[in-house]
């Protein structure tokens, strides 16, 4: 099994990315947060130099307040979307009868419910999804009084430009520029296994570490007889099935093993996550599950969460330009233009109205 | 070639000095003032000016932007994101991809003859061969010269007869001595490596820090930025991206001056010094004074240990170096990096056995 593994490896492009790694650098967040608590260990020059330093930062509390009104403006449009308790994304109101638009995968269990700009707590239920774009369209229940709605703007800022995340409320969760144009952003996401094919069967002959397959015990030697139910015999139509899941999304596999069928759930995750060591790991910090695979993203620079996706992203002038759809990597946060979210809202409304529509 | 043949690093930073002053005291700029004009690509018979990435500040912001500050109001805020937005479309065009071998980083074109400032762990050692790839994809051949390794700066040349003569597009020079936390910076480079569709990224943060060996700032960088372009808001180079921490605010790069000041022996190919906690070390001990590279001792548990090295061992090729004896054998690993891999040779009872080392930390 092993050999194979690294077979697989050495067609992978072999980088040794030049950039040399201090891990010994400490958290300076961090630091302060625990001198908050009246921890006495750091010495007050210390302190002070690090608030200094954090006092200069991009997204200083100076800047954040200058971005305030602007995101000020749309605050009572952003909710913020709990699933099972917890808050998994943002998202925007985009009719006033409650349409609220919001990142698809974020939402894994339900109950779903969806804390207003005003702080009430409303459930919700799913109307539509996009896969290809990763959108959901969610409708508010109970409400007893309209909802203020966004309005979209169709804009593409050059690169260099601000964007500000605004979170619910108005409060901004993040400032960062355009780093590169609106494009096209392939996936690389894998189930993780590697195929052979036996008397025209597709058979696992090896299975990736740190892979959905791993997870979900996919063994060498199963042999794959369907995929979400649908039968799959050859190997390159497993693996044609399999190209066409995203990262973040799951497949059931349906496989046989000494003798035995059984079923079993397995996530598709990217490729290079799944191949990073520890540090980069690290470095990246947490990402959003579903982190490639649009049609078109602005990608920029903005610090945010996972949770943080889903929210309106404004421009300079206080326009919403799009919505942020993935935290990527340590230095790239992605924002579907209004152009890609527009399409889908109407498309999406129209559904969950019963209007008839046509399937993109 | 051009005339910019006979103008050293050191020439031209001093013609910078001059110009800087010019710049910050009154509107007249040096070089090219359209700064609404991009240049993408390089353009036959354009003249140096246009070709390199200095851009006029407006004087909305001057004051601001050289204390350090925010911008007062939304109107300032605006003003300052026309000065990144033209400072972006300007920096794409002297910021290039630097692969050797397997590896890849980046780098900045300083002048019309193709000198490359780059970080030292990027160009690795002096005489490499280099594929130097531009935003659109073009490629060039180059080749590493020195590297100061205490503060992680490298330099690279394209090699002649690739231009047609034509200067090639560089980033106008900036100084580092001046620079004060708050002053905001635009970062480039190809983070994750080059890719095609995308070509480079900008990013804008601040200098959090100013320290005489780096400057660290808030503009994220990751593997593949090593050896990328800082500028300031005047689009002047001022650092050259070197490592990271685990903070996403810990983007440590080289202050420009330090190429300046060691300009010629860079030029001429030295390489010197280690980078504090990066010193390479692979665990072998031999005489200085024998015949050959015989080892004496193998570290138990050191790379050297893990390779398969055992006592006994004459090293007689480690990477692209012939080993004569253990002096030669040192001064070739002293040119490596830790984490890098080197082939080795050595005979044992007359055998020759192939041996792959990674190269480890001195004081881990």
């Amino acid at each position: 099994m092993l050999p194979k593994l690294n077979s697989i490896f050495m067609f992978m492009p072999v980088r040794w990315l030049g950039l040399v790694m201090f891990v010994a650098a400490a958290s300076v967040i961090g630091a302060v947060a625990s001198a908050q608590d009246g921890d006495t260990e750091i010495p007050d020059w210390l302190q002070s130099r690090m608030s200094l330093r954090i006092s200069h930062r991009r997204d200083n509390g100076d800047m954040i307040a200058l971005v305030r009104p602007l995101a000020e403006k749309v605050g009572d449009s952003v909710v913020q979307i709990v699933s099972d308790g917890k808050p998994v994304a943002l998202g925007v109101v985009v009719s006033s009868d409650g349409f609220v638009l919001t990142k698809r995968s974020e939402l894994s269990a339900d109950p779903i419910r969806v804390r207003l700009g005003d702080g009430r707590l409303q459930p919700a239920r799913v109307a539509a999804v996009r896969r290809k774009s990763d959108l959901a369209l969610l409708r508010v229940e109970g409400l007893s009084q309209p909802l203020s709605r966004v309005q979209f703007v169709d804009d593409s800022p050059p690169i260099g430009s601000f964007l500000i995340s605004a979170g619910r409320g108005g409060v901004p969760v993040g400032i960062g520029v355009v780093g590169v144009g609106p494009r096209r952003v392939e996936h690389n996401g894998r189930l993780g296994v590697i195929l052979d094919e036996q008397q025209g069967q597709a058979t696992v002959s090896g299975v990736w570490p740190n892979s959905g397959a791993e997870a979900a015990g996919v063994a060498p030697g199963d042999r794959i007889l369907a995929i979400n139910g649908l039968r799959e015999t050859t190997r390159s139509s497993v693996i044609r099935i399999l190209r066409d899941v995203f990262p973040g999304e799951s497949v059931r596999l349906t496989i046989s093993r000494a003798g035995q069928t059984m079923e079993m759930d397995a996530k598709i995750r990217e490729i290079g996550v799944m191949q990073e060591t520890e540090n980069d790991s690290k470095i990246n910090g947490p990402r959003s599950a579903r982190l490639s695979g649009f049609d078109q993203v602005i990608q920029h620079d903005t610090v945010l969460n996972p949770d943080e996706c889903g929210g309106p992203v404004l421009n300079s002038r206080g326009q919403v330009i799009g919505i942020n759809i993935a935290r990527a990597g340590r230095v790239v946060s992605y924002a579907l233009p209004s152009s890609i979210v527009m399409g889908d809202m109407v498309s999406m409304m129209n559904e969950a109205r019963g209007n008839p529509v046509a399937i993109p | 070639m051009s005339d910019y043949c006979e103008i050293t690093l050191n020439r031209l930073l001093k013609f910078v000095r001059i110009a800087a002053a010019v710049l910050w005291s009154s509107t007249v700029v040096v070089g090219g003032a359209h700064g609404d004009q991009s240049v993408s690509t390089l353009r036959p018979g354009v003249v140096a000016g246009e070709i390199e990435t200095v851009v006029e500040v407006h004087e909305s912001i001057r004051q601001m932007l050289s204390r350090g500050d925010v911008p007062n109001s939304l109107e300032q805020l605006i003003a300052m994101e026309n000065q990144q937005q033209r400072v972006a479309s300007r920096v794409g065009q002297c910021t290039v991809n630097v692969a050797i071998g397997a590896a890849q980083g980046c780098g900045v074109i300083v002048t019309g003859d193709g000198y490359i400032l780059t970080a030292a762990h990027v160009a690795m050692r002096p005489g490499k061969r280099a594929t130097v790839t531009f935003q659109d994809g073009r490629t060039v051949a180059a080749t590493t010269l020195g590297m100061n390794r205490e503060v992680d700066a490298g330099l690279i040349r394209i090699n002649d007869g690739q231009s047609s003569g034509i200067p090639w597009p560089h980033a106008t020079l900036g100084r580092s001595e001046s620079l004060r936390p708050g002053m905001w910076c635009i970062a480039s480079g190809h983070p994750g490596g080059f890719e095609r569709d995308r070509g480079p990224v900008t990013r804008v943060g601040r200098i959090l820090k100013v320290r005489p060996n780096s400057i660290v700032t808030d503009c994220a960088l990751i593997g593949g930025d090593s050896g990328g372009p800082l500028f300031d808001f005047a689009g002047r180079l001022i650092a050259v991206h070197s490592r990271i921490g685990n903070d996403v605010a810990d983007n440590l790069h080289v202050p420009i001056d330090h190429y300046d000041k060691h300009w010629d022996a860079l030029a001429s190919g030295q390489a010197w010094g280690y980078l504090e906690g990066f010193k390479p070390m692979i665990g072998l001990r031999g005489s200085p004074s024998s015949a050959t590279a015989i080892i004496d001792l193998v570290y138990e548990g050191s790379p050297a240990d893990v390779a398969g090295f055992v006592r006994g061992d004459i090293v007689e090729r480690f990477g692209e170096m012939t080993i004569t004896d253990f002096k030669s054998l040192t001064t070739a690993v002293a040119d490596t990096m830790p984490g890098e891999r080197v082939i080795c040779r050595v005979n044992r009872n007359g055998d020759q056995h192939r041996l792959v080392v990674e190269i480890g930390r001195a004081d881990e």
